[in-house]
């Protein structure tokens, strides 16, 4: 029953993004458009011997590759769950749907499955024209160890994303979180460069955000292939980080909840 | 179990914040009532309407009720579960109709909007299901016509199918009819009447501003203003309840504006006005104590020489009820 529903979920949403062609095929080309531009960027650096890249191959345009594809579950965590309540609020579904049986909480569980296919197809388009296109060298990757730092940073972004969310239930508009996060990441999460070049005390920000451990750990396991093991203090700080934030967001989730129902806000947007 | 839908000391205030300071204020002396104190009854199959001004509190009673606004205070139970400590039970038992044709998916067909909604009804076999909603309003034939391409009509009978999708104990609609043409909404109101109260046997709850709407379709009828249920019962006992004035329409041969203005002063009387047609007047009087005041007023005008050719009692209709009581307590 729970997985029919999920599928009818994925298969609305499915049908919704697919019902605007152009925005769709719009989306796709846009990766191309930006693999090329990262391309033209690391042909700057080739040849020269870049201390900081050293620790994941020297290569900048593999580095710059996968940071920019794996923040695609970043931005997707953050933004997904708030952004389908939005939208539901919008279109006036959301008032049907919590007359149901159907628990809040999974019905927006599962509005935000389809944004997170989505963004699994992005990154393997990224990953495809990367080692098809580009010769990005993965031949050595963990893909398991990859797997499980994808899973902990799926369970890491969604709790940032499950706040976001009860933000946006109480407030509608204006989350701190969404733009906290998304501007700290881009900034100091070692997405288009390693953290080493920036000073001691900015990096400190840096090993606050998940996506920092996150980022290095799966540049590690895809372009070394490093294992477990040698990846465990990243997995550790994403395991601890996905600990504390999932009962937390849950919890504020729920409080967020009742506070709309009380307010009578629920659905209004 | 007698009754389906209970509510005991209902009541709902808002809080009137504007942003995030006044939510961690969590100010009190702001809120604004929206229902007060509301104790309601309503039993299995019977056509429940709820009937008042914009602003009455009709919507903001039917949400509580659906379990997507929380009580103040008070308490209700659908179907025998509270709707706040068994809102998931509640939520089985109940189905919602509103009217804001809105709350679609547009670029889906008519079908996939159903079987998604039939899916979060935990139903074991939702197209089974959709089918036969969408022949209870008779959409099978448009099932896989984008929903965007519907009529008004058509997009208010698939809010009735999605609300039937779980065979609900209880149907509540808001304002039902409230988008749609004269003609349409007749059929509508036809078919609420006629298939899902007397052949299905379903418990309605509606709301509605339209008057001569709920007096039609409702067996009883509350009357709410400004938050408070100010009558409830059948038309009868409204009538029992607030005596309206009833109205006396007569034409008069050989009588003076005269008299007839002073026939105003009795007591009972409470408006009367005049106009005449060549040597006819025509009258038309408000009167309570309709059996003890007409006797008289038929005698004074024979008395002072008018010969009464035509006499015509109407009456009283919600829409009289309706106005006297938000008139004298608002």
């Amino acid at each position: 029953m729970i997985l029919k529903k999920a599928f009818l979920f994925i298969k609305r949403d499915f049908l919704l993004s697919s019902s605007y062609r152009l925005s769709f095929a719009l989306q796709l080309s846009g990766i191309f458009l930006s693999v090329l531009t990262f391309y033209f960027i690391a042909l700057m650096f080739e040849g020269a011997a870049i201390p900081a890249l050293e620790p994941y191959g020297g290569d900048y345009f593999s580095f710059v590759l996968i940071g920019v594809a794996f923040s695609t579950f970043l931005f997707t965590g953050l933004g997904s769950f708030s952004g389908s309540i939005r939208n539901e609020q919008m279109m006036g579904t959301l008032e049907a749907m919590l007359v149901t049986p159907t628990r809040i909480s999974l019905i927006i569980l599962f509005s935000s499955l389809w944004s997170f296919i989505f963004a699994s197809i992005k990154v393997l388009i990224y990953l495809l024209l990367g080692v098809f296109l580009f010769n990005i060298d993965v031949t050595n990757a963990n893909l398991f160890a990859a797997l499980i730092v994808l899973i902990l940073t799926i369970i890491s972004f969604s709790s940032l994303g499950i706040i976001s969310a009860s933000f946006i239930m109480i407030f509608k508009q204006g989350d701190p979180v969404n733009w906290i996060f998304n501007t700290m990441s881009g900034l100091f999460g070692g997405v288009f460069f390693p953290i080493t070049i920036l000073p001691g005390w900015l990096q400190n920000i840096s090993y606050i955000l998940p996506i920092t451990y996150s980022l290095r750990a799966m540049r590690h396991a895809l372009l070394q292939g490093m294992s477990l093991k040698l990846l465990a203090s990243d997995i550790f700080a994403l395991v601890i980080f996905s600990i504390i934030m999932l009962p937390l967001s849950i919890f504020i989730f729920r409080y967020a909840i009742k506070r709309a129902k009380i307010d009578g806000s629920l659905t209004q947007y | 179990m007698e009754y389906i839908l209970e509510t005991f000391e209902l009541t709902k205030r808002f809080a009137r914040t504007k942003g995030f300071i006044d939510i961690l204020r969590r100010s009190r002396n702001k809120d604004v009532s929206a229902i007060e104190e509301i104790n309601l009854k309503v039993k299995k199959n019977e056509f429940f309407g709820i009937v008042g001004p914009n602003g009455a509190g009709k919507t903001t009673l039917i949400k509580i009720l659906c379990t997507l606004i929380l009580p103040t205070s008070g308490s209700a139970c659908v179907n025998g579960y509270d709707i706040v400590k068994e809102d998931d039970k509640a939520r089985e038992c109940l189905g919602f109709v509103s009217g804001d044709e809105r709350s679609f998916y547009w670029r889906l067909t008519g079908r996939q909007n159903l079987e998604f909604f039939a899916s979060l009804a935990n139903l074991r076999d939702p197209n089974k299901k959709v089918c036969e909603v969408l022949e209870l309003v008779d959409l099978k034939d448009k099932a896989d016509d984008k929903f965007q391409t519907y009529s008004a009509g058509m997009k208010q009978r698939m809010t009735i199918a999605r609300g039937m999708l779980n065979d609900p104990e209880v149907l509540f609609m808001d304002e039902p009819t409230r988008s749609i043409d004269p003609f349409s909404a007749e059929k509508l109101r036809s078919f609420i009447k006629e298939e899902l109260v007397k052949e299905r046997g379903k418990t309605i709850f509606m709301s509605t501003h339209l008057l001569d709407e709920a007096e039609k379709l409702c067996d009883r009828i509350a009357i709410i203003d400004k938050g408070r249920i100010r009558a409830c019962g059948t038309l009868n006992d409204l009538e029992k309840q607030i005596p309206p004035n009833e109205i006396c329409n007569l034409e008069i041969k050989g009588i003076s504006k005269d008299i007839l203005t002073r026939l105003g002063d009795m007591e009972g009387i409470s408006e009367i006005s005049t106009h005449f047609s060549s040597d006819i007047a025509y009258v038309e009087i408000q009167l309570s104590k309709r059996e003890a005041l007409l006797p008289q007023i038929i005698e004074r005008i024979v008395k002072n020489g008018g010969k009464i050719i035509a006499c015509n009692l109407k009456k009283p209709d919600l829409n009289e009820i309706f106005m006297n009581l938000v008139d004298k307590r608002g």
